[in-house]
C-alpha cells in the first residue's frame, strides 16, 4: 500500500496535493503580493486632508503582505484539508500518507509535511537560521558600540537592527526548544505515534516561514525603528517598516497558538498506557507549560498589533492621547503577553535540563513534586506580574506596590526549579559531558539573572535601573545564559535521536566554554556601563562607558565564534559523526527505545510504562 | 563500600561532603556578598540625591540577603564538580542511592526563601513610601518638564523656561513632566529618579538634590532618530546663585 500513493489513486485533488510545495508557495505568495500592490495602488482612494500622513501607504503595504500571507500558505498547500473539508469530504488515507512524507526522502522537508519529525528537522533548521540572522545583527550593534561616537550606522539604521535583533531572538527562543525537541521528541517520549493534529503540526511551522517575509520586507521600506517593543504613539510615526513588524507578530501568534493547542492535547490525550501524570516526564511538564502560557499571552500580542495596524492605516485612536486613547493601553497589552513571554522561553529550558540531569548523575531526579509545583508555581504567577514593566511608566503608581509582591513571589516557585537541579546534582555520579557542564552554567547564569531580578523588582531601584544597561543585561543573563543553555544542552542530548549520530564531543565543549565564558564577559560589561548610567538602545554614548562597552564587545565576538563552532559541529556530526547506538546516555525515557532511523509512525507496538522514568540509583543496577 | 557508610555515618552533619560543602558555603557566601555589593557600589553613579543613596543601600542589602542561597548553590556545585568525575562514552556505575525527595529539605527551602521575598519587599515597600510623599509636597519648587524629540524643556513657576535644568540645593523639588510628542522617559541619573514622559498625561516625580554640582539628564526610552543624543545637564547651585539665575532667566524669557 506504501509505494501506490505516487501513481495509482485517482481521487480528485490528490494531484494537487502532490503538486504543491515550497517553491509553489514562493511563487502563489509573490504574485498575490505584487497582483494586490498594483491593484490596490491604483484604486485606493487618497487620502482625505486631515487623515494621518502616508495611511494610504501603509493600507496598500498591509494589504499586499496579507496577500503574501495568503498567497503562501494556499501554495503550501495548508487549505487543502479545510477546503476538502468544507466540501464535506476528507483527505483519503493515501493522501494522508503522502503528506506525512512517506517513503519521499528528502523532499519531505520541503512540503507540507505533517510527520513530527519532519516538523521537528525544520523547526531546527529555522531556529537556527533565527539564531545566525539575530546574532549577526547583534554583531553589528556591539561593533557599532565598540567606539562611543557611534556613527558606523545610520541611526535609523542602528535603531532597526536593535529593534530586528529583539524581535528576531525573541522569536527564536521561543520556539528553540519546543519548537525542534517539542515536535521531534516529545511525542515519542509520550509513546504516541504522532502529534494529535498533525496537519497543525506542519501548519504551524510554515506559517512562521509565511511571517519571516514580512519580516524582511519591512528592512527594505524604512525598517523597524521601534526597539522589539515597538511602543506606540512612537510605532504609529515609524516609517512603512512597522507593518512588516505588525503582519510578523500577528503570523506568528497565529503559530504559536496552533501550536499551543497542539501540544497541549498532545499530552492530555495521547500519554501511552500506564504513563499517569506521576509517570511523565519532567521535560513534558516544561513543554506543556511554555506553550500553555502562550495560548492566553499570544492573542493578546495579536490584538495588540491588530489596534497597531488600525491606528496606522485607518487613522484609528486606540493608542493615540489626542483622540481619546492611550499610549498606556498598548503597554499594558504588550507587557501581558511579554512577561508570561519570557517563562515561555524559560520553563522549557530548565525542564530540559532536569531531564538530563539524572541521567548525567545517574541518581533519580530530586523532587519531581516540587519540580512540578515550581513549573506550575511560575506559570500561575507569571500572569499576574506584567506591570513591573511599567512601574515608571506613570500608569499607575498604587499599583506598583502589588506588582512588586507579585514579581518578588515569584522568586519562591524559581527557588524550587533550583532545589530540584542542585538537589539531583547532590551525591550524583558525575558523568563529565557538555549537557552536564550545562547545568551547573545554568544555575550560575540564571543565579545573577535572579538576584539582578530582585533589584529590578524593587520599585524605587527599578527608578534608577530601568530603561539602562543593567535591564538589558539582566535580562540577557535568563533568556540567553539560562535559555539558550538548556537548549545548546537539548541539541547535543537529543542529536543522536534526531540525526543518528553523535554530535562531536571535542567540538561541544569548545562551543560550550567560549559560549559561557564570552557570555559572562560580554554581560557583566553591560551591567557595568547600566550602573554607570548608560541608557539601553543608543547608538552613542559617553566616553566614560567606552571600555566597558569594549569589553561587552569583545565577549560578543567570542560568543559568536563559540556559537559558529557549534554550528559547524552540528553539520559536520550530522555528515560523518560517530554513529549512535540507539541509547547512547543510558537514559530511560521512551524515546530511546526506538531505532533510528525512526519509522513513520514511532512504534510498532506501542508501550506501556510502569514506572517513572527516573529509576537510576543503588537498587536498580 | 555502602555497608561501610551506613553503620559509621549516624550523624548527616558528619558526612566529609557535607562539612566540605559547609566550609564552601561560608566562603562562597562572603565572596559573592562582598564582590556582588562592591561591583555595584563602585560602579554605580555618585549619589547626588538620598533617593539615590537609598537605592545604594537597598541593593547591599539584598546582595547581603542573596548571598547566602547563591552561596550555598554555588558551594553545592563546586563539591559536586571537585568529586569523582566521570568521563567517557559510556555512563559511569549508577549512584549508590535512589534518594527522590527530602520532605525537610523542601520545607526548610521553601521557608527561607519565603522569608527572603518578604524581607526584599519590606525594604522596598519602606523606600517606596518615603519617595510618595515627596510627590505630595507642596512647599516645594515646581518644574514642568515637557520631552519632545529630542530635547528637555524646563519650565519654572515664575515664566522661565530653559533647555538645561537649574535646582538649589536641598530643597525638594517636584517635576511635572509631559511630552509634546512621542514617549520619553525623564533620568536624572545621579538622582536616582525616573519618569516616563506620556504624550497628554501629566506624571510626578520628587527629589531633593544633596550635592552641588553638574549632574546628568538623559532619556530613557527610545523615542527614535537621536534618542541616544536626547541629554542635558543638571546644575544643582546654592540658593543664592539659583535665584539670580532664575529672575535673570524669567527676565530674559519675558523680554524675549
Amino acid at each position: 500500500m506504501t509505494t501506490l500513493t505516487q501513481h495509482t489513486s485517482t481521487a480528485p485533488g490528490k494531484s494537487i496535493i502532490e503538486k504543491l510545495n515550497v517553491l509553489t508557495a514562493l511563487a502563489l505568495g509573490v504574485i498575490s503580493a505584487v497582483v494586490v500592490w498594483r491593484l490596490s495602488l491604483a484604486f485606493l482612494p487618497q487620502d482625505s486632508e486631515e487623515a494621518r500622513l502616508f495611511s494610504r501607504e501603509d493600507k496598500i503595504t498591509l494589504l499586499s503582505m496579507c496577500a503574501w500571507f495568503l498567497g503562501f500558505m494556499t501554495g503550501i498547500g495548508a487549505l487543502v484539508g479545510p477546503f476538502r473539508w468544507a466540501m464535506g469530504k476528507d483527505l483519503a488515507h493515501d493522501e494522508n500518507m503522502f503528506l506525512a512524507g512517506e517513503n519521499m526522502g528528502p523532499k519531505r522537508y520541503f512540503r507540507y509535511t505533517t510527520d513530527h519529525k519532519v516538523v521537528g528537522i525544520q523547526y531546527l533548521f529555522i531556529t537556527i537560521l533565527i539564531f545566525f540572522l539575530g546574532g549577526g545583527l547583534a554583531m553589528l550593534i556591539r561593533t557599532n558600540l565598540g567606539t562611543p561616537e557611534g556613527g558606523w550606522l545610520h541611526a535609523q539604521a542602528y535603531n532597526s537592527i536593535v529593534g530586528t535583533h529583539g524581535i528576531l531572538m525573541i522569536v527564536g527562543t521561543i520556539i528553540m526548544i519546543t519548537g525542534p525537541f517539542g515536535n521531534f521528541i516529545m511525542p515519542i517520549m509520550i509513546g504516541a505515534r504522532d502529534m494529535a493534529f498533525p496537519r497543525l503540526n506542519a501548519l504551524s511551522f510554515w506559517l512562521i516561514v509565511a511571517a519571516a517575509v514580512p519580516l524582511i520586507w519591512g528592512q527594505f521600506i524604512g525598517g523597524i525603528t521601534t526597539g522589539w517593543s515597538a511602543y506606540n504613539p512612537l510605532a504609529g510615526q515609524a516609517p512603512l517598516g512597522m507593518d512588516g513588524y505588525i503582519m510578523y507578530i500577528c503570523i506568528f501568534a497565529i503559530s504559536t497558538m496552533v501550536a499551543g493547542a497542539n501540544i497541549t492535547t498532545t499530552v492530555v490525550k495521547m500519554r501511552a498506557k500506564g504513563m499517569t501524570w506521576n509517570r511523565t516526564p519532567i521535560f513534558i511538564y516544561g513543554v506543556v507549560a511554555s506553550v500553555a502560557l502562550a495560548l492566553p499571552a499570544f492573542p493578546v500580542f495579536f490584538l495588540s498589533q491588530i489596534l497597531s495596524a488600525l491606528d496606522r492605516a485607518l487613522d484609528t485612536s486606540f493608542y493615540n492621547t489626542a483622540g481619546g486613547g492611550s499610549g498606556w493601553l498598548y503597554e499594558n497589552l504588550f507587557w501581558i503577553m511579554g512577561h508570561p513571554e519570557v517563562y515561555v522561553i524559560l520553563i522549557p529550558a530548565v525542564a530540559a535540563l532536569m531531564e538530563m540531569a539524572p541521567v548525567f548523575t545517574r541518581r533519580p531526579l530530586f523532587s519531581f513534586n516540587i519540580a512540578v509545583l515550581g513549573i506550575a508555581g511560575i506559570s500561575g504567577l507569571s500572569v499576574l506580574v506584567w506591570a513591573h514593566h511599567m512601574y515608571i511608566s506613570g500608569w499607575a503608581p498604587l499599583l506598583n506596590a502589588p506588582f512588586m509582591l507579585t514579581t518578588e513571589l515569584i522568586s519562591i516557585p524559581t527557588g524550587m526549579l533550583f532545589l530540584v537541579l542542585i538537589g539531583t546534582l547532590w551525591r550524583g555520579r558525575i558523568w563529565m559531558t557538555m549537557p552536564l557542564m550545562s547545568i551547573f552554567a545554568l544555575l550560575w547564569n540564571f543565579m545573577i539573572g535572579g538576584v539582578t531580578g530582585i533589584y529590578l523588582s524593587d520599585v524605587p531601584a527599578d527608578a534608577f535601573l530601568h530603561g539602562s544597561m543593567y535591564v538589558t543585561a539582566h535580562f540577557h543573563y535568563t533568556l540567553m545564559g539560562a535559555g539558550l543553555t538548556g537548549a545548546l544542552a537539548s541539541l547535543v542530548y537529543w542529536f543522536p535521536k534526531m540525526t543518528g549520530r553523535m554530535f562531536d564531543k571535542t567540538l561541544s565543549w569548545i562551543a560550550f566554554w567560549m559560549v559561557q565564558i564570552g557570555f559572562n564577559v560580554a554581560f557583566v560589561g553591560m551591567f557595568l556601563v547600566g550602573l554607570a548610567g548608560q541608557p539601553r538602545r543608543v547608538e552613542s554614548y559617553a566616553p566614560t562607558f567606552n571600555t566597558a562597552n569594549l569589553v561587552t564587545t569583545i565577549g560578543a565576538y567570542t560568543i559568536m565564534i563559540g556559537m559558529l563552532v557549534l554550528l559547524h559541529g552540528v553539520i559536520s556530526s550530522a555528515r560523518n559523526g560517530v554513529k549512535a547506538p540507539k541509547n547512547p546516555w543510558q537514559a530511560k525515557t521512551l524515546e530511546w527505545t526506538v531505532d533510528y532511523p525512526i519509522p513513520l509512525e514511532n512504534f510498532d507496538v506501542l508501550p506501556v510504562v510502569t514506572t517513572d522514568p527516573y529509576g537510576y540509583g543503588k537498587a536498580k543496577s | 563500600m555502602t555497608d561501610l557508610m551506613t553503620p559509621k555515618t549516624p550523624q548527616w552533619w558528619k558526612k566529609p561532603d557535607i562539612k566540605k560543602t559547609f566550609i564552601l558555603w561560608i566562603i562562597c557566601t562572603a565572596v559573592i556578598g562582598y564582590v556582588g555589593v562592591e561591583f555595584h557600589v563602585r560602579n554605580i553613579v555618585e549619589p547626588a540625591s538620598e533617593n539615590m543613596s537609598s537605592i545604594i543601600s537597598l541593593m547591599r542589602m539584598f546582595t547581603w540577603a542573596a548571598a547566602p542561597v547563591a552561596g550555598l548553590v554555588t558551594a553545592m556545585s563546586l563539591t559536586v564538580l571537585t568529586s569523582k568525575r566521570h568521563y567517557g562514552d559510556n555512563p559511569p556505575a549508577e549512584a549508590d542511592h535512589e534518594i527522590r525527595n527530602s520532605p525537610r529539605t523542601a520545607a526548610v527551602w521553601l521557608v527561607v526563601s519565603g522569608l527572603l521575598c518578604l524581607f526584599a519587599l519590606i525594604g522596598g515597600l519602606v523606600v517606596l513610601e518615603q519617595e510618595n510623599e515627596g510627590v505630595l509636597n507642596t512647599q516645594a519648587i515646581q518644574v514642568n518638564v515637557t520631552g519632545q524629540q529630542w530635547l528637555w524643556n524646563f519650565d519654572y513657576a515664575n515664566g522661565a523656561r530653559s533647555e538645561d535644568l537649574y535646582l538649589p540645593v536641598n530643597k525638594p523639588v517636584v517635576f511635572h513632566i509631559t511630552s509634546v510628542d512621542v514617549k520619553h522617559s525623564f533620568w536624572v541619573v545621579q538622582m536616582g529618579i525616573k519618569m516616563d514622559a506620556n504624550p497628554g498625561y501629566t506624571t510626578e516625580t520628587a527629589v531633593t538634590p544633596n550635592k552641588i554640582g553638574v549632574f546628568d539628564v538623559r532619556c530613557a526610552e527610545l523615542c527614535g532618530l537621536l534618542h541616544a543624543y536626547m541629554q542635558t545637564k543638571v546644575h544643582v547651585v546654592s540658593q543664592a546663585d539659583y535665584d539670580a539665575w532664575l529672575s535673570a532667566h524669567a527676565a530674559m524669557e519675558a523680554g524675549a
